[in-house]
């Protein structure tokens, strides 16, 4: 049964290439949108990852970055920074903005920071400075390849302008970008006189960041502590969160497109074998072998759907971020496994549309010339 | 040829009746009949006579709406699906007027697809088959698929299938009706080869009169019940294609043409008068005149 399962689906080559290709525009959608998801989530925690900092402290009853306000009062960097174990302590005051560049407004997290070592400001600049001064920007390079600017330029972050000095890459996302500015500029705009918003803890070497968190929160009054694996998982979370219910509508019209492409695909296939499966069954071919000749063709077409969509969407996502910078792509091989899975349940689903097809195959039309 | 006085198959007051109340129609009605082992038996009758529904019935593909059907002593009208599936695999090969080879495999493995069916599977059945291909001929046509092969060859092919599990019973229908009077002839003298060497009983459903001179008995299937069939019932005339006599009154293919009515032997014969009729006609005529007594 194997061998004429795979002999007849091989028998039309054609035929099964349009067949899996169906199946293939309807998964390559589901990569895409939890491609764009997973990419847009990663950029919405990219400035934690980069910032490196062990530990994160903010306001109490804070424990993310994303769409929250935090507020600490200066003093307590000082005191943050006296507990054992806390090598550096460096102040941020942020918040979500709405910046216009080019006539258009651009959501953002914007990072006021001070100090001038550049810590806790952009980790890669393609040109410019890293380190913004008083009436001054670091702006994301793509945003400014969008929009035409360049140094020099002037952009509005709430009604004070600012000049662009420095450009920086991996802080776009359609979401939310990055911009920072001088700490004192970010305290006008605020209203934020003696406070900062977070703290970025550097630990000392040996030091557990977990341990370091604890001690942070135990002696500085009314601040929150979160090592930086946790408070990256709990931005990561909320960002997946508020689009998770859009990615499983969206993924789930995708499955529901391949299920039906995979159905007619086996229907039909199952419709021009008719003449076979009842020569195969008078010559005592059982039901259940049949049944799984077809659901093993399922899987074939689903499978190979599921290879064309991936390599295509493998070849296509940075052809795709090249041309369409406001997408931020990426592909995780935990969602090509998850997506494997479903393919097989896919297979599984559309095997039941001509279910009942293959149980009515009447072995004595085989005697019918 | 062996014939054994022991029966492979016996059919026991086999009736089929298809619809109910007034449109009921009683395709099969009454039949009992039985075929020893080694035996060639010939069911004949005229179109409609219920010849496909019986042995649909005899192969277990068909289940009787009353009597019985024993298959090697055992009665196959009790069996279900699963059983019924085992028995065909096992016991019974089947050869069809269309010859039915499944179009992806090659003649090898359509003669090997039963084999998997059966205990010990394909590896088994290897040997069988290459014995089955000398023997039919098949050697040069091994790989070959399907559509490739003559009307003659798919014949063939259809022929080592029925018989790589060494079935008891072979079921033809119509085996020679898409056949030219050649490989017709060539058939039908594997199959008596068949039920000679094998001793595999073989039941064959077929219009074709020359049939009738290799098999052991021949039963006439008329109005869905066995009866006795009236010599004088013979009406032949001859193929206006092949030039092979056929009987009028069994025969099944015909076709019209300047107001003259033609029987054919087969579907090839029918498909290449209709292709171009003319050629034909002369020898028509010239059959007609030499064909003008009944012969019985």
């Amino acid at each position: 049964m194997l061998h004429w399962t795979f002999k007849a689906l091989f028998a039309r080559p054609v035929y099964l290439l349009a067949s899996a290709c169906g199946v293939a525009f309807a998964l390559i959608l589901v990569i895409f949108i939890e491609a764009v998801f997973a990419g847009e989530s990663g950029r919405i925690v990219a400035y934690l990852e980069q910032s490196k900092a062990d530990v994160w402290v903010m306001q109490r009853g804070v424990s993310n970055m994303h769409m929250a306000t935090s507020f600490i009062s200066d003093w307590k960097v000082a005191k943050i920074a006296k507990v054992e174990g806390v090598r550096k302590a460096t102040p941020i005051l942020y918040m979500n903005a709405s910046i216009e560049i080019g006539g258009r407004q651009w959501f953002s997290f914007v990072v006021g920071m001070g100090g001038g070592d550049g810590r806790a400001g952009p980790w890669r600049v393609v040109k410019g400075k890293r380190q913004p001064g008083r009436g001054e920007v670091v702006i994301p390079a793509t945003l400014a390849r969008i929009t035409g600017l360049d140094l020099g330029a002037t952009i509005t972050l709430n009604t004070k302008k600012l000049k662009v000095v420095g450009l920086s890459e991996g802080t776009f996302s359609m979401a939310n970008s990055v911009t920072f500015v001088h700490a004192a500029d970010l305290s006008d705009i605020m209203s934020a006189f003696g406070m900062v918003s977070y703290v970025l803890v550097d630990a000392e070497e040996g030091v557990d960041g977990r341990a370091l968190a604890a001690r942070v929160r135990d002696q500085v009054a009314s601040v929150n502590a979160m090592p930086l694996k946790d408070f990256i998982a709990s931005d990561h979370g909320l960002a997946m969160q508020m689009g998770v219910e859009i990615i499983n509508i969206m993924s789930f019209i995708g499955m529901g497109l391949a299920i039906v492409i995979t159905g007619f695909t086996v229907y039909s296939q199952t419709n021009r074998r008719r003449r076979e499966l009842a020569v195969a069954k008078a010559l005592g071919v059982r039901n259940r072998a049949v049944y799984g000749s077809v659901l093993l063709q399922a899987v074939c077409v689903v499978l190979l759907g599921l290879a064309i969509a991936t390599a295509l969407a493998l070849a296509a996502a940075p052809l795709i971020e090249a041309l369409v910078p406001l997408v931020a792509l990426t592909i995780e091989f935990e969602a090509l496994l998850k997506l494997g899975a479903l393919a097989l349940c896919i297979a599984a689903v559309s095997s039941l549309i001509p279910a009942r097809q293959v149980l009515r195959v009447d072995p004595a039309t085989a005697f019918h010339s | 040829m062996t014939v054994s006085t022991q029966p492979i198959i016996e059919a026991t007051h086999l009736t089929k009746t298809f619809g109910r109340g007034h449109v009921a129609v009683r395709a099969v009605d009454d039949v009992s009949f039985s075929i020893a082992q080694g035996e060639l038996v010939l069911i004949m009758g005229p179109s409609g006579s219920g010849k496909t529904t019986l042995l649909s019935m005899l192969g277990g593909l068909l289940r009787p709406t009353e009597g019985g059907i024993a298959v090697d002593g055992v009665e196959i009208t009790q069996l279900d699906e699963a059983g019924l599936a085992r028995l065909r695999a096992h016991k019974i090969g089947f050869i069809f007027q269309s010859f039915n080879l499944l179009e992806a495999l090659s003649v090898e493995d359509n003669i090997l697809f039963p084999a998997h069916l059966a205990p010990g599977g394909r590896a088994a059945g290897r040997g069988r088959a290459d014995q089955l291909i000398t023997k039919l001929g098949l050697d040069h046509r091994r790989r070959a698929l399907p559509d490739t092969l003559s009307g003659g060859e798919q014949q063939r092919v259809a022929i080592a299938r029925a018989l790589i599990n060494r079935p008891l019973l072979i079921l033809a229908d119509e085996p020679t009706g898409n056949l030219d009077s050649e490989k017709g002839q060539e058939v039908l003298m594997i199959l008596h080869d068949i039920a000679r060497d094998e001793g595999c009983s073989v039941l064959i459903v077929t219009h074709d009169p020359r049939v009738e001179d290799i098999a052991d008995r021949v039963l006439w299937l008329e109005d869905g019940g066995l009866r006795d069939r009236k010599s004088d019932r013979h009406d032949w005339v001859r193929d206006p294609v092949c030039g092979m006599r056929v009987d009028q009154w069994t025969a099944t293919l015909f076709a019209e043409h300047g107001g003259r009515r033609f029987a054919f032997c087969s579907q090839r014969c029918l498909e290449r008068f209709e292709a171009a009729p003319e050629p034909f006609l002369d020898l028509a005529a010239a059959s007609d005149a030499g064909a003008a007594a009944p012969e019985t």
